[in-house]
């Protein structure tokens, strides 16, 4: 284990779920590898917060879910993509893009 | 949208709490088996990758209650487990949970019970077509400070003609009379209207037509109810005469069974819409008014005043100090309701205030009791809000029962309150629960709960872990701060109760004084006949005369009648007169405040039959015919104010009864009450009924009996319709009209004792409560010292002096209280004053022994410990 920080960015987790499910209709801990994967490990999403979180994103009508069996023959719950939900990480992305990009050039500035 | 959705899904969730719960806990599951699966493909054991994912990710259980907590209805279903808690811990304490319910329906059954009185009476809108712009003329002489709901005719036709703001004014007129109908004669409320009337109500008839003021021959309007009694049908009672004073009246239209006004009016004749009397002094008319739409009744008030002003200058002598108001007719039909009505409504709040101190009270000893478990939750980390919660839900709990139980209590109450209300009650025809009452009901059971729950809370809220868990009262050492507050409201408690017994004591004695006063007259067995017999002109009153005089010899001879003799002025009954009289020979007299006197129509012998005594001079007799020289009879109150100390016999006195003939005076008679026992004796002026014929054919005919009087009712009905059937008749007993005349004294001092007897059990209760807790709490306390050899009856005073001082406390208390709420009540006492010592002394005493009654049987108790077994308790 290291120490550095895996804690996905406060407010940042709705859209990496968003952006996951976005690619194709997965269970939560295929979400959780998924990001952990892609983030090359930078960001580890804890169980817990993950499932509350798409509870959240549900009860908002931005997924759909329903329970399907895995791979290994094991019943899961998947979740989908609504058409708000593409609205809603449309709209995060952007918004992101503009953030990020001025913390950037904020951070190069004073470098 | 998301909110809805939100919504949609925690109801789906509270309605189906194990699925969510399965869902949840299948999804945790398949999450942690999948990051098992995953990390045992990179060659690692099963065992080793199921401690890696915990390392990793928490145990499954935390993930679990994280997940399962999301969610608003988690609140919902967290407040209903605690509902749930609360609900078994109330089934599990019975005694307390039916003490404090009981406690909770009296008051707020009580409370129930008079707001709906209240809300029917004085809160609901009148029954009437815009209730809120309907006015009743009032005249109000202001230098004297005396407002009377009547007005005369000339004033009342001023009104009309100029008052803008008034957009119609009705003049009336009426009373009980006899009706004469085809067959019989009806005694009925009859009332002269004129055709503004329909106007200022917007009445429209069920069937026939309104009248007007031209109408060819006298007309009336019937309600339905009469219509229905006397003719079958509303159709049928169309173009019918019926006969008032011996005049054919033609009935014209009948107005909705609903519609009563005033009184219970039933038979509704046209006047004029030039009133008869002329004077400005005459007050022989009341008047309703209906404003102007959009006018309020203060721009209608400032154009009376105006007008008033108008009519003083025009009319320096008659309309001097005199002013016209106009009162909302709501205001002048429950006015005098609404004293008798807030004092109901004050106690029934102190009871309330008893029974909420009493369920403090329980809640607090319930609250000591689970100090550990408060300590014990505290301990665990609940928060100072959590720790409320229960105390707070039980209350809610026991308010609710105590409201359902409440509303149970209210209804026989509200039937009660109906069955023994006062005649003069308005609207008591009205009074129901409904909506609003319910809704009052909720809201002050809920504000119940919550001020009998904040104490016992706030305390629980304060348990201080490690203190509550040292600390053992039952090992006499509980902390002072408690014993003080629960002494504190027995105090409190005694006070209050204190306060409903003064008040019931001061309108008991009230009672009395109303009962035992001597009237001037005797009461007993004297039958009361009310005879209406018709007469229009001037040969008709001659021959009303005539056949009275045979009736009273007629009845003198039926046996068991001892005297008869008839009376228009009865005292206590509906009709009389009064007003300023002259005297010639007496005492100087100030033309401006002229001597005032009730003035009677009495026959041969009445003083004798009433059984007032006839102090001077001589009683009417044969001699006093029409044509004779006019005579009068005068109280020993007029002979006082009118002659001082000169002999009044042969003196003259002149009144505008209907002639302004001097009379010669010829005998003084005794004093009596006239309206009420409730009044003063005053003066009076008796005519003989020969000599006013005119006041002389709707009298009472009084018969003193030597039998139980209402068992000669046929034999005295058949030999009057005998002499002539068509004069109405009505019966009742000098008794019955006495009683009526103090219903609403006797209202309130039932009432009031009711409700002071209530209060009286609720401070026993509580002293009792204390008292056992506090045995309960020393036990180890008392055996300790009686192991010591301490006496019993030393054990047994301690505690009787504890609830003695607690009594003397509340007893002190309330006695400052009573002194200062005692001029609210000084209007409604007669014969006694808020301060009566009696009064407060009988209180004091009542409370006093009622508080040792309480503290008797815990000490009892207490002095048949055993000391052996207190101290080996544990």
């Amino acid at each position: 284990m290291t120490d550095e920080n895996t804690d996905v960015i406060q407010g940042t987790l709705d859209m990496l779920i968003l952006k996951t499910v976005s690619l194709e209709p997965m269970h939560g801990f295929g979400i959780a590898r998924r990001v952990e994967q892609v983030s090359r490990g930078v960001f580890k999403i804890n169980p817990g917060s993950l499932l509350t979180a798409l509870q959240r994103l549900e009860r908002a009508g931005w997924l759909g879910s329903e329970w399907r069996q895995t791979e290994n023959a094991r019943r899961a719950k998947y979740y989908t993509l609504t058409r708000a939900g593409k609205k809603q990480l449309e709209q995060e992305t952007a918004d992101w893009a503009r953030r990020s990009g001025a913390v950037t050039r904020l951070l190069k500035a004073e470098a | 949208m998301a909110g809805w959705r939100s919504l949609f899904h925690g109801l789906r969730n509270l309605l189906q709490p194990g699925k969510r719960q399965r869902d949840v806990a299948d999804e945790v599951e398949q999450y942690y088996e999948e990051a098992a699966a995953a990390l045992r493909e990179r060659g690692i054991s099963a065992e080793e990758a199921r401690r890696a994912v915990r390392v990793e990710s928490g145990t499954m259980l935390a993930a679990r209650e994280q997940a399962h907590s999301y969610g608003w209805e988690n609140a919902v279903s967290a407040f209903f487990a605690d509902l749930r808690f609360a609900a078994r811990q109330l089934a599990k304490h019975r005694a307390f949970t039916l003490t404090a319910t009981l406690t909770l329906a009296l008051g707020i059954g009580a409370n129930a019970a008079i707001f709906t009185a209240i809300d029917s009476i004085l809160l609901a809108p009148l029954p009437y077509n815009n209730p809120d712009r309907l006015a009743v003329l009032a005249t109000r002489y202001s230098h004297i400070g005396e407002t009377m709901q009547r007005v005369t005719g000339p004033d009342g036709v001023d009104v009309r003609e100029q008052a803008k703001s008034l957009e119609s004014v009705s003049l009336y007129t009426g009373g009980e009379e006899g009706v004469q109908l085809r067959d019989r004669a009806t005694y009925t409320e009859v009332t002269w209207v004129d055709e503004n009337f329909a106007r200022v109500f917007q009445l429209q008839p069920i069937a026939g037509r309104l009248f007007t003021d031209t109408e060819s021959h006298r007309a009336a309007l019937v309600s339905e109810q009469f219509a229905r009694d006397n003719f079958g049908s509303a159709q049928a009672a169309l173009g019918q005469a019926l006969h008032i004073e011996s005049e054919a009246i033609e009935i014209a239209g009948v107005l909705p069974g609903a519609f009563h006004y005033p009184r219970k009016t039933e038979v509704w004749e046209v006047f004029s819409l030039q009133p008869e009397s002329k004077s400005r002094t005459a007050f022989n008319y009341r008047a309703v008014a209906m404003l102007r739409n959009g006018a309020s009744f203060k721009t209608a008030q400032t154009e009376l005043d105006s007008l008033s002003q108008r009519l003083q200058a025009a009319y320096p002598e008659d309309n001097r100090n005199k002013q016209i108001l106009a009162v909302p007719l709501a205001e002048a039909l429950t006015g005098n309701a609404r004293p008798t009505l807030m004092l109901l409504w004050g106690t029934v709040c102190i009871i309330l205030l008893i029974a909420c101190v009493n369920v403090i009270h329980l809640q607090l000893v319930r609250s000591m009791e689970r100090q550990r478990e408060m300590a014990i939750r505290k301990a665990l980390g609940s928060s100072r809000w959590q720790a409320m919660r229960p105390v707070i839900l039980e209350s809610l709990l026991l308010a609710m029962l105590g409201c359902a139980a409440g509303i149970l209590l209210a209804v026989p109450a509200v039937r009660m309150l109906v069955a023994m209300a006062p005649k003069e009650l308005p609207r008591a025809g009205e009074i129901h629960l409904n909506g609003w009452v319910l809704a009052f009901t909720a809201g002050i059971s809920v504000l119940t709960a919550l001020i009998a729950s904040i104490l016992p809370a706030m305390r629980a809220a304060k348990v201080n872990a490690a203190d509550a868990m040292k600390q053992d009262a039952s090992r006499g050492m509980g902390r002072k701060g408690a014993a003080t507050l629960r002494d504190g409201l027995v105090v409190a408690e005694v006070a209050a109760t204190f306060v409903l017994a003064v008040a019931a004591a001061l309108l008991l004695r009230t009672m009395t004084t109303l009962t035992t006063n001597d009237l001037g007259f005797a009461a007993r067995q004297m039958l009361v006949v009310d005879a209406d017999n018709p007469a229009h002109t001037e040969d008709d009153y001659r021959t009303v005369l005539r056949q009275f005089d045979e009736i009273f010899a007629k009845l003198q001879t039926i046996p068991g009648v001892e005297h008869v003799a008839g009376v228009m002025g009865l005292p206590m009954g509906p009709y009389g007169s009064n007003g300023n009289y002259t005297a010639r020979g007496g005492l100087p007299v100030d033309p401006h405040n002229k001597p005032w006197a009730i003035f009677s129509v009495a026959s041969a012998g009445y003083f004798q039959t009433m059984g007032i005594t006839l102090k001077r001079g001589r009683d009417f007799n044969a001699q006093d015919t029409y044509d004779n020289p006019p005579v009068a009879v005068i109280s020993e109150s007029t002979a006082k104010q009118s002659f001082g100390g000169i002999d009044p016999i042969g003196k003259q006195i002149q009144c505008g009864l209907d002639s302004d003939k001097w009379m010669t005076v010829v005998g003084v008679v005794g004093d009596i009450r006239q309206d009420s026992p409730a009044e003063k004796p005053g003066p009076a002026l008796y005519m003989p009924m020969a000599q006013h014929p005119h006041y002389a054919n709707q009298i009472h005919i009084v018969l003193r009996t030597k039998v139980k009087p209402l068992t000669l009712m046929n034999i005295v009905q058949a030999r009057i319709a005998q002499t002539n059937p068509r004069i109405a008749m009505r019966f009742t007993t000098m008794d019955a009209l006495v009683n009526e005349s103090i219903t609403t004294e006797r209202f309130r001092a039932v009432l009031i004792s009711l409700f002071a007897g209530a209060g009286l059990l609720l401070a026993m209760l509580g002293v009792y409560g204390t008292m056992a807790y506090t045995v309960a709490q020393r036990t180890f306390e008392i055996g300790l010292r009686m192991a010591f050899g301490a006496n019993r009856s030393v054990i047994l005073r301690g505690i009787l002096r504890h609830a003695a001082t607690l009594a003397c406390c509340g007893i002190a208390a309330g006695l400052v209280l009573s002194l200062a709420l005692g001029r609210l009540v000084a209007a409604m006492l007669v014969g006694v004053r808020p301060t009566d010592p009696v009064s407060l002394g009988a209180a004091a005493l009542l409370l006093l022994l009622t508080a040792l009654a309480a503290a008797t049987a815990p000490g009892w108790k207490a002095t048949h410990i055993d000391p052996l077994k207190a101290l080996r308790t544990e």
